[in-house]
C-alpha cells in the first residue's frame, strides 16, 4: 500500500512540472507574440509618419512642376496634339499663369459626359446651370491616366487637380423689365471688393427685326462698387420682358474675377456648342432636341457672336454666323468658325436663338476656360483613400485669379516594409 | 528521474530560446525600420531633386530663354542619418507612343556607406542632353547646372 502511495506521489510531481513548464512556454510565447506586435505597431506608426510627411512634398513638388512649366509642346492647350510632356503654365508668361486653352481640354472628372449620337463621341462636360456649356470631345480631351504617365506617377500616385476662381461676382436681377435693374456683389475670398472696377456688356436679343435670324443689340459701360462691395445698375431701355446675357468683368488692383447672368424667354428648344477643332476655333452646334431627346423638336435660328475682352479691360463683339437648326438624322447640326484673328485669345462665344417673335433665348460657351471663369477638375476621386495631402497655390489664368489645389495619395499600400 | 530529463533537456532550452528571441525579433524590427526610414528619407530627397530638374530644364525651355547657363542650389540635406549621399543619371529615349519624343532621366541616388539605393524618372522634352556627372551631397557646391545653346539644345548636369 506504501508503495502505491509513494508511486503516486511522484507522477503527481511529474505531473505538476510538467504544467508549470508548459504553461511558461506558453506564457513567455504570448509575451513574445505581444511584444512584437506592439513594437511593430509604434515603428508602423512612425513609418507611417515618414510616408505621409514625403506625400506632402512630393505634393508640393508635383504641383509645381503642373503649373510652372507649359508641357510639351509648349502650345499644346490650342492645338489638337496629346501633348509629350505635362504642364499648365501659359506658354507666353512665365511663374503661376496659367493656360485657359490647356485647362480647357482636361477632362472634366465631376461633369457627367454628354454622348452625341449624331457624331458619335462622348463630351467631357463643364454645365454651369442653363445655357453655359463648355463641351469638349473624349478625342480631344485630355484624360487621367495619360497625364499620370506624363508626370511619371502612374500606378504609384493619385491625384486630383482642382482650379477654382477667388473672385465671386455675383448677379442678381432686381426688376426684369421698364427698366432692368441688376444688383452686382463682387467679393474675394470671405470679404468684399470694394471700389472694385467693373467693365460690363449687356447683350439684348431683339425683338423681331434681323429678318429670320435673332438679332441683337449689345450695350457697353463701366463702374464701380460701393464700400460693400456692390453696385446696382439700370437699363432703361429694357421697355419688355427679352432674352439677355450680361456679362461682367471685375478688377481691384492685380486681382480679376468675372460673372455673368442669363434671362431667356424660351427654353423649350435650344442651342448646344460642342468643341469639334481646338486647332481651327470650329464649334459643332446642335438642336438641345437632338442631344437630350426632350422638349421641343421646334426649328431655331441662331445668331453667334464671340465676345472678347480687350487689353484696355472692355468688351469687344465680333459676329461669326448665324443660321438654323432642325433636330433631326444625318447630320443636323452647324459649324461656327471662331476667327483666325481672334481664335488665340480667350474669349466667349454667344448664341442667341429664336423660335417666334417672343419666344427667345442665349447661351454662352467659355472659348479658354477663364472667360466664363468656369471651374475644372480633373484627376480621380480621393474620396475613400487612406490618406491624401492637398497643397494650394495662388495662379491667374488669363488675368482672372483662381486658386489651384492638388489633392495627392498614394496608391502603394502603407506596410512597415515597402513594395518593391 | 524521467520526467527531470525532460524538463531539463528540452524545456530549458525552448525557454532560453524564448529569451533570446526577444532581442532578436527587436533587432530584426529596428532593422526594417532603420531601411525603411532611410529609404523613404531618401526617395524624398531623389523626388526633390528630380522635381528641381525638371523645373530648371522647362525654365530654360522657355521660348523667351536664349544661350543661358543656370546653376541651381538645391534644399536637399547634405547627410540622411550621418550618410552622404550620391547621384548618378542616364537619359533615355521613351519606347512608350503616348510618351513619344520626349526624353526620361532615369536617377539613381546611393547612400554611401548604407547601400540603399532608390531611382527617380524625370520626363523632358526631346532637346535635352545629360553630361555625365555625380550629385555629391556633402559637397560644397553639390548643385543643378543646366546650359541652354542657342540651338535650343539644353544640357544638364550635377555639380559638385
Amino acid at each position: 500500500m506504501e508503495q502505491y502511495d509513494c508511486l503516486l506521489e511522484v507522477k503527481q510531481e511529474m505531473a505538476g512540472s510538467t504544467i508549470d513548464h508548459l504553461i511558461s512556454v506558453m506564457v513567455f510565447m504570448g509575451a513574445l507574440l505581444v511584444f512584437i506586435s506592439l513594437f511593430n505597431q509604434t515603428l508602423q506608426t512612425a513609418i507611417l509618419y515618414q510616408r505621409h510627411r514625403y506625400l506632402a512634398t512630393k505634393c508640393s513638388d508635383l504641383l509645381d512642376n503642373i503649373l510652372l512649366n507649359p508641357g510639351i509642346p509648349a502650345d499644346w492647350g490650342k492645338s489638337n496634339v496629346t501633348p509629350v510632356g505635362f504642364g499648365l503654365q501659359d506658354p507666353e508668361f512665365t511663374q503661376y499663369r496659367l493656360s485657359p486653352f490647356s485647362l480647357m481640354r482636361l477632362q472634366s472628372s465631376v461633369g457627367e459626359p454628354v454622348y452625341y449620337s449624331r457624331t458619335g463621341l462622348t463630351y467631357s462636360n463643364i454645365t454651369m446651370g442653363f445655357g453655359n456649356f463648355l463641351l469638349v470631345p473624349y478625342t480631344e480631351a485630355i484624360d487621367y491616366s495619360v497625364v499620370a504617365k506624363l508626370l511619371g506617377i502612374n500606378g504609384t500616385y493619385g491625384f486630383q487637380l482642382a482650379i477654382t476662381p477667388i473672385v465671386t461676382v455675383s448677379i442678381e436681377e432686381m426688376q426684369w423689365k421698364n427698366p432692368l435693374i441688376l444688383s452686382i456683389k463682387v467679393a474675394g475670398v470671405g470679404f468684399p471688393l470694394a471700389n472694385a472696377r467693373i467693365s460690363y456688356c449687356l447683350l439684348t436679343v431683339s425683338e423681331g427685326g434681323g429678318g429670320p435670324y435673332p438679332s441683337y443689340t449689345v450695350e457697353y459701360g463701366a463702374n464701380f462698387t460701393n464700400a460693400q462691395g456692390s453696385v446696382l445698375l439700370k437699363f432703361s431701355n429694357i421697355k419688355n420682358e427679352v432674352s439677355y446675357v450680361f456679362i461682367v468683368y471685375a478688377y481691384l488692383g492685380g486681382l480679376m474675377g468675372m460673372g455673368y447672368y442669363e434671362h431667356v424667354t424660351y427654353s423649350g428648344s435650344y442651342i448646344i456648342p460642342f468643341i469639334d477643332n481646338f486647332a481651327e476655333g470650329r464649334i459643332l452646334i446642335a438642336h438641345s432636341y437632338d442631344v437630350h431627346n426632350i422638349g421641343d423638336t421646334a426649328q431655331v435660328t441662331y445668331n453667334a457672336t464671340f465676345v472678347v475682352l480687350t487689353k484696355s479691360f472692355t468688351l469687344q463683339s465680333i459676329p461669326v454666323a448665324r443660321g438654323n437648326l432642325t433636330y433631326g438624322l444625318g447630320f443636323p447640326y452647324a459649324y461656327v468658325t471662331i476667327p483666325e484673328n481672334v481664335r488665340k485669345n480667350p474669349g466667349i462665344l454667344v448664341i442667341t436663338y429664336r423660335k417666334s417673335t417672343q419666344e427667345t433665348g442665349v447661351v454662352l460657351m467659355p472659348w479658354g476656360i477663364s472667360s466664363l471663369a468656369f471651374p475644372a477638375v480633373f484627376g480621380g476621386d480621393p474620396t475613400g483613400q487612406e490618406w491624401v495631402v492637398a497643397d494650394v497655390r495662388q495662379v491667374i489664368v488669363n488675368g482672372i485669379a483662381y486658386q489651384a489645389r492638388l489633392a495627392l495619395w498614394s496608391l502603394e499600400g502603407y506596410g512597415v516594409v515597402a513594395k518593391k | 528521474m524521467a520526467h527531470i530529463t525532460i524538463e531539463y533537456i528540452i524545456m530549458l532550452p525552448v525557454l532560453i530560446l524564448q529569451i533570446l528571441l526577444f532581442p532578436l525579433a527587436a533587432s530584426w524590427l529596428m532593422n526594417v525600420w532603420v531601411d525603411s526610414r532611410r529609404t523613404l528619407a531618401l526617395q524624398e530627397v531623389a523626388s526633390h531633386i528630380g522635381s528641381s530638374i525638371q523645373q530648371v530644364y522647362f525654365a530654360l525651355n522657355h521660348a523667351t530663354v536664349t544661350a543661358k547657363i543656370v546653376t541651381q542650389k538645391v534644399d536637399v540635406p547634405p547627410f540622411i542619418e550621418n550618410y552622404p549621399y550620391t547621384g548618378n543619371a542616364t537619359l533615355k529615349s521613351v519606347l512608350d507612343p503616348e510618351l513619344n519624343s520626349s526624353k526620361v532621366l532615369e536617377i539613381t541616388f546611393r547612400l554611401v556607406g548604407v547601400g540603399t539605393t532608390v531611382k527617380t524618372m524625370v520626363i523632358l522634352g526631346g532637346n535635352v542632353v545629360w553630361r555625365e556627372s555625380t550629385f555629391v551631397s556633402n559637397s560644397t557646391n553639390a548643385c543643378i547646372t543646366a546650359e541652354k545653346f542657342a540651338n535650343g539644345t539644353i544640357r544638364l548636369s550635377f555639380g559638385g
